[in-house]
């Protein structure tokens, strides 16, 4: 299927799809023509899923993601000191640099059973859809571009991004943004789920721990660590309102019969501006510090991983062109523009977007599942988008 | 007799050797070969599917190293041959290749079936019902045949250990191989207790061998493989190569015991086709396992018969589909 000759210039340097006939028409034929090639797609994604990938030990799914750029002529193959693995697809022009990055890691530790069922109409294994089908589509886009008979005039910058969660916090794609040689025009993140997300902007946030130990403590260990941390969810709770707060995780202990010695809470923080991110924190701090003080445990208030506030404008020409190309594709975009991988993007000023690619459930769970009908039409959005950026929505922004 | 420690040297071979796709690739097409690869199925929806999604697109779409994809179906209930179908497989009943010679039960028969039913040069079985499935798992087979022209008969073996160090590991096969199969030919076939593991249902083999074989269609198949291109062509036709790890169903202890009876069987009837003893006496098809009910202990009895087709060479209709002549 031939790709439209070329994008309409704009003199505004806005380019909005419906402006794009051509364009518009293209993407609207892309998911009946992706079908062609599910083999492929589905291929990558069991043989990438089945790789084992906790944070910080994706190197085994980098190997493979670098072997498949290899197989499909990109250039520069490279990896950094971070372990992201990056390759290039030249455009014919160059001028611009688009980046296009999903995150290599799952939340599975590398012991679980990593093998995955295939049925005609889903896929189901650990990390299915956070992040195995994300990765794998990065590692198809070459060749799919190539069968579609796509040539973008943008330099096209492939990477799989390595320690994004948790702990991670976003290193492999805040390293690369930090240190890119080339300047980026616009970048999208690939996420496996959901179809429809468009995430442009990101709240203040962070992840945190706040462990609790009791040992060799009198008093506090007859109480037990659980105990105590139950006191600082219930002054958590009258701190922070329940939008606010995540309660993600309790864990402690090792019996029945035995108080907990040790006890972490694992939390999430989110508010709409750096400043007041800022002030909950030292006011946690202080809570900490007072119910330490008071049972004579020992807490520790620990950010594991932090973004700061900020995105694009919602009338920025990459959010219309990208809610309209979703439009077009019959799926509704979600409400909730907020996502942390969005402020990598915010922080270095450039325009970016994290998009969704099927529907998924029993999210981060042994059966996570996801669909594979609507991955066409994922795959579709994801490549009007970079025709539109192609074709100069983002110049100038 | 064929030097063993020089045959591993030179007969086993790990998976990695081969990882030149488009080398491989480029050598069938020189030798011009034709290469089928059979599933044989019963029951395997949960797994068929990605092994077909596997296959089909690294080593027919990317590398164009497999001239056919063929299910062939023992008679699954569940949605193997939907899902099979589906995707893109040739999927075949083995009731229906050669209804004219009846249907056994068996996964011995769909393999002989195929010789029938598919067009390659070379067959690379392999069963259904394998988690971790990759390409090496048909590609590891294929290639010492296209790379060794004297060697015809390649079977799979896995060892991928979790820790190694400077000194010696035991390798091993599943608990069939070690307490009979290999005991067995260490007495009968000392040169065959080489292969790692030869029960496994892996392996590829040139078509000129395999319409020669005499096809028992259950358990006995690959040791019964094993032995007769043994015996008409030595060690030298045979090879090993090392897929890493494989991840199945494990089978309970009791089916194993069914299993190795089979087997048993199976072997007894080549020992005596091949002369080694041939004065056994006739060998009963009743397995006796016992269980307990309430406080009674009772006998089960299983009837297991080691039916087995002809070489396929000497099937007619065979015979004319290939335009063999008499």
């Amino acid at each position: 299927m031939p790709a439209p000759s070329a994008l309409p210039s704009n003199p505004n340097k806005i380019v909005i799809v419906q402006e794009q006939p051509d364009l518009k028409e293209f993407v609207a034929r892309l998911p009946a023509a992706l079908q062609g090639y599910r083999e492929l797609i589905l291929a990558n994604l069991v043989m990438i899923g089945e790789i084992p990938a906790p944070t910080f030990q994706e190197q085994a799914r980098i190997d493979f993601l670098q072997q498949r750029f290899t197989e499909s002529g990109l250039q520069n193959v490279c990896s950094d000191e971070v372990g992201n693995g990056a390759a290039v697809l030249p455009g014919s022009e160059g001028s611009r640099h688009i980046l296009v990055s999903a995150h290599a890691d799952t939340p599975f530790p590398a012991t679980i059973e990593h093998t995955l069922s295939l049925y005609p109409e889903r896929v189901i294994g650990p990390g299915i859809a956070d992040n195995s089908l994300g990765l794998s589509i990065i590692a198809s886009l070459p060749m799919l571009l190539d069968f579609l008979d796509i040539r973008l005039r943008s330099n096209l910058i492939l990477m799989g991004a390595s320690r994004s969660l948790g702990r991670g916090d976003l290193a492999g794609l805040r390293f690369f943004l930090n240190n890119s040689s080339v300047p980026i025009t616009a970048g999208l993140s690939v996420e496996g789920v959901q179809l429809g997300r468009l995430n442009y902007a990101s709240l203040a946030s962070l992840d945190a721990e706040i462990t609790c130990r009791t040992a060799d403590v009198q008093g506090a260990s007859r109480s037990g660590a659980v105990l105590i941390l139950n006191q600082v969810i219930h002054r958590l709770c009258e701190l922070v309102g329940p939008d606010d707060l995540v309660l993600g995780s309790v864990e402690g202990g090792t019996a029945f019969k035995t108080p907990a010695r040790n006890a972490v809470l694992r939390i999430e923080l989110r508010q709409d501006s750096n400043d007041k991110l800022s002030a909950l924190v030292r006011s946690i701090d202080a809570i900490v510090e007072d119910i330490s003080t008071r049972t004579g445990a020992q807490l520790r208030f620990e950010i594991i991983a932090r973004s700061s506030a900020g995105g694009l404008d919602p009338l920025h020409p990459l959010v219309e062109n990208a809610r309209s190309i979703i439009t077009d594709l019959g799926v509704e975009p979600c409400q909730d523009c907020h996502s942390t991988a969005a402020s990598c993007f915010n922080d270095q000023g450039i325009p970016g977007l994290v998009i969704g690619i099927t529907e998924g459930h029993q999210l981060n769970q042994p059966d996570e599942e996801i669909s594979i009908e609507p991955v066409f039409r994922g795959i579709a959005q994801l490549i009007g988008m970079l025709m539109a950026i192609d074709g100069g929505c983002c110049d100038g922004y | 007799m064929t030097d063993i420690d020089s045959w591993l040297r030179t007969n086993t071979f790990h998976h990695s050797q081969f990882w030149d796709l488009k080398r491989l690739v480029e050598e069938k097409e020189k030798q011009g070969l034709l290469l089928s690869l059979c599933i044989p199925t019963l029951n395997e929806e949960k797994t068929i599917g990605k092994e077909l999604v596997l296959f089909k697109s690294e080593l027919m779409d990317r590398y164009p190293l497999l001239d056919e994809i063929a299910v062939i179906d023992s008679g699954s209930t569940d949605r193997t041959l939907e899902v099979a179908a589906a995707f893109g497989a040739d999927v075949y009943r083995s009731a229906d290749i050669l209804a004219d010679l009846g249907s056994r039960r068996g996964k011995g028969e769909n393999l002989w079936k195929a010789i029938y039913q598919l067009k390659g040069d070379i067959i690379v079985y392999v069963d259904a019902d394998i988690k971790n499935i990759h390409p090496r798992f048909a590609y590891g087979l294929i290639a010492p045949l296209i790379y060794r022209p004297e060697i015809e008969y390649v079977k799979a073996f896995y060892d991928r250990p979790l820790a190694t160090s400077k000194g010696t590991r035991p390798l091993g096969g599943g608990r069939v191989t070690e307490i009979l199969v290999r005991p067995l030919f260490s007495l009968f076939f000392p040169e065959l207790s080489a292969l790692v593991q030869p029960l496994s249902g892996e392996y590829a083999v040139r078509r000129g061998l395999l319409e020669r074989l005499p096809f028992p269609i259950g358990y006995g198949v690959e040791t019964s493989h094993l032995i007769d291109t043994y015996s008409e062509l030595g060690l030298e036709a045979i090879a090993q190569t090392d897929l890493d790890s494989r991840v199945h169903r494990n089978q309970p202890t009791r089916d194993l015991g069914r299993m190795a009876f089979g087997i048993l069987r199976a072997f007894f009837s080549r020992l005596r086709m091949h002369g080694n003893v041939p004065d056994l006496p006739e060998l009963t098809p009743m397995l006796r396992q016992f269980q307990t009910r309430d406080d009674q202990y009772e006998q089960v009895l299983f009837e297991i018969r080691e039916e087995e087709r002809p070489p396929m060479i000497d099937v007619p209709a065979y015979r004319e589909k290939r335009g063999l002549m008499d």
